[in-house]
């Protein structure tokens, strides 16, 4: 429903098109940008259009790079062996804040639901299996989410990768840190149950 | 467990009012259609979150409103529960609980139970098996909220493998077999995870819906349920595997726990098509009253009975039945032909254009 003149219904559109970003706050968004001084909004476009050219994905992980490889891939002190497999790159950013994991990641751009049009073949997975040859992989994380789609995405790779001579192993599910227990939802705390392990007594 | 106080905002045909209920029995009387069931629709949805009648958020929200709430003050074991739904017409509500907003709905489940009797319970005996899947599912939610992950993980995995099926058109190419094979796997953890459930729930029904049916009906009669899979005694994992060329026809997964039925017979005859009406009827109370027995013997709290006009749909005989047996807890009752005979309700609602008055005590 066109209500506005060409160009300011055209920038209601596309504002509509982003995620999170519904007819309404399009609308408010489109305002506030055409009241914006003309520098300030000239920076915003010149943010958009400079993200767009120099970013790109990194043709070895597919994380979001500056050129042909992230800074993760040309870091020379990180483990080739060790491989994190995650759904976006904002996973990445997730793990590295952790400070706990020194190898490298492959960005799968995705999880398998057929709902949402995305099979096996729409991920990098075969990126993936490229990698391990050459890269001398010797163990890989399936860090998916732990969600219906992901961990439906994590036993697929599990059942192509078992054929490997490599270790292939799934992040736990559990408690936060630093919480209490009785915060915990019911689900969690079960899975955390389930996922026990032995203290040692000696 | 029972509820104080209730407080409603453009909701359905209120603008504004305010309950106060009893702890034993409160009844809200008047003629149809002046908003007696609207009120039970809002305690019922304080339990759950949906209505009890099926209808969509945007039918609860007052002609012209935007946004509805539900107050409700809850007392369980001497602790004060404020429960606030926020309906909106358009988008997701909220809830808080003691002013704290609830980041899950499921977070809820527990806060307020009900057990709801409805002149549509009849359906329960005599409708298509999905409203008996629908009943043991309920229960097994009012039991502990891991089953109602169970249910939504389930109806998950059964969208994408369906939406999978029709994208392969029939044709089971490589990359459509090993994708299968990982929706098959979930299919078959969840949807034997959630009929073992079942299956445990109608074994600890049976002999409650027994006593209770016998006991509503006034006299014995050989009550059974049995919970049916459709894919026999085998494994689920195994019926799938054996079915994927049929699912792939129809583009449809043909086996799981939601094409499985309960079962039920009165005098060894199956209750759907060969009961009488009254007996039919009998059955869907004993139903209630067994889920409500059970949930009060696991939880150790008494759901609040809703009866949703129930009593003007029975004979006299078994309407005083009904009400002799109702379980001790607290109760809210509405009815357009008066009070039942024998109901003592300590308060009573007169509900007339949507408008509520307080009348004396009977």
């Amino acid at each position: 429903m066109a209500v506005y003149a060409g160009p300011v219904q055209d920038l209601i559109d596309e504002l509509g098109r982003l995620p999170g970003i519904g007819p309404k706050s399009a609308q408010r968004i489109a305002f506030h940008l055409l009241k914006l001084p003309r520098d300030d909004a000239l920076r915003l476009a010149r943010a958009v259009v400079e993200a767009k050219e120099r970013v790109s994905f990194c043709t070895r992980c597919f994380n979001i790079a500056e050129g042909d490889a992230c800074a993760i891939c040309t870091d020379p002190r990180r483990e080739a062996s060790v491989l994190c497999v995650v759904e976006e790159p904002r996973d990445v950013v997730a793990v590295e804040k952790t400070g706990e994991f020194h190898g490298r990641y492959h960005v799968l751009q995705g999880a398998i639901s057929p709902i949402e049009g995305i099979g096996p073949e729409q991920l990098r997975v075969r990126e993936l299996l490229a990698r391990i040859e050459p890269e001398g992989v010797q163990e890989i994380i399936l860090c998916t989410n732990p969600n219906i789609e992901g961990e439906a995405t994590a036993m697929y790779l599990a059942k192509l990768l078992g054929a490997l001579d490599l270790q292939v192993t799934r992040i736990a599910s559990g408690l936060p840190v630093g919480g209490d227990l009785e915060y915990a939802d019911e689900l969690t705390l079960g899975r955390a149950l389930e996922g026990r392990r032995v203290l040692d007594t000696g | 467990m029972h509820l104080r106080r209730l407080w409603l905002r453009d909701f359905r045909c209120y603008e504004q009012a305010e309950l106060v209920f009893d702890e034993g029995l409160t009844a809200l009387l008047g003629p149809n259609g002046h908003g007696k069931t609207n009120v039970l629709e809002a305690i019922g949805y304080l339990a759950s979150l949906s209505s009890f009648r099926g209808a969509p958020n945007e039918a609860l929200v007052r002609a012209g409103a935007t946004q509805a709430i539900v107050r409700g003050e809850v007392d369980n074991a001497g602790r004060s529960v404020l429960i606030e739904a926020e309906i909106n017409a358009v988008g997701r509500g909220r809830v808080q609980v003691n002013k704290q907003r609830l980041p899950r709905a499921r977070d809820l489940l527990g806060a307020l139970r009900v057990t709801v009797f409805s002149p549509d319970d009849l359906e329960l005996v005599k409708g298509g098996p999905g409203l008996r899947r629908g009943f043991l599912d309920d229960t097994l939610v009012s039991l502990h909220p891991r089953y109602d992950a169970l249910r939504s993980d389930l109806d998950r995995v059964l969208r994408q493998r369906n939406t999978l099926l029709k994208q392969a058109g029939g044709r089971l190419s490589d990359d459509v077999a090993t994708t299968l094979d990982v929706w098959d796997a979930k299919l078959a953890e969840s949807g034997e995870a959630l009929a073992a459930a079942r299956t445990e729930l109608v074994d600890r029904l049976r002999p409650a819906m027994a006593g209770a049916y016998d006991r509503v009906a006034g006299r014995h009669a050989e009550v059974a349920a049995v919970y049916q899979r459709c894919w026999g005694d085998g494994s689920l994992a195994e019926a799938v595997a054996a079915s994927r060329r049929d699912d792939l026809r129809r583009g449809l997964t043909l086996v799981g726990p939601h094409r499985d039925e309960l079962a039920l017979s009165v005098g060894a005859l199956p209750a759907r098509t060969h009961a009488s009406q009254g007996e039919q009827r009998s059955l869907a109370l004993a139903m209630r009253l067994a889920s409500h027995e059970i949930v009060l013997a696991e939880t150790g709290t008494a759901p609040v009975l809703l009866l949703d006009d129930v009593f003007s749909e029975l004979d006299p005989a078994r309407s005083d039945a009904l009400l002799a047996n109702l379980p001790v807890g607290q109760a809210v009752l509405s009815s357009a032909a008066g009070l039942p005979q024998g109901a003592q309700p300590g308060r009573v609602y007169r509900v007339e254009h949507g408008h509520l008055a307080v009348a004396p005590a009977a």
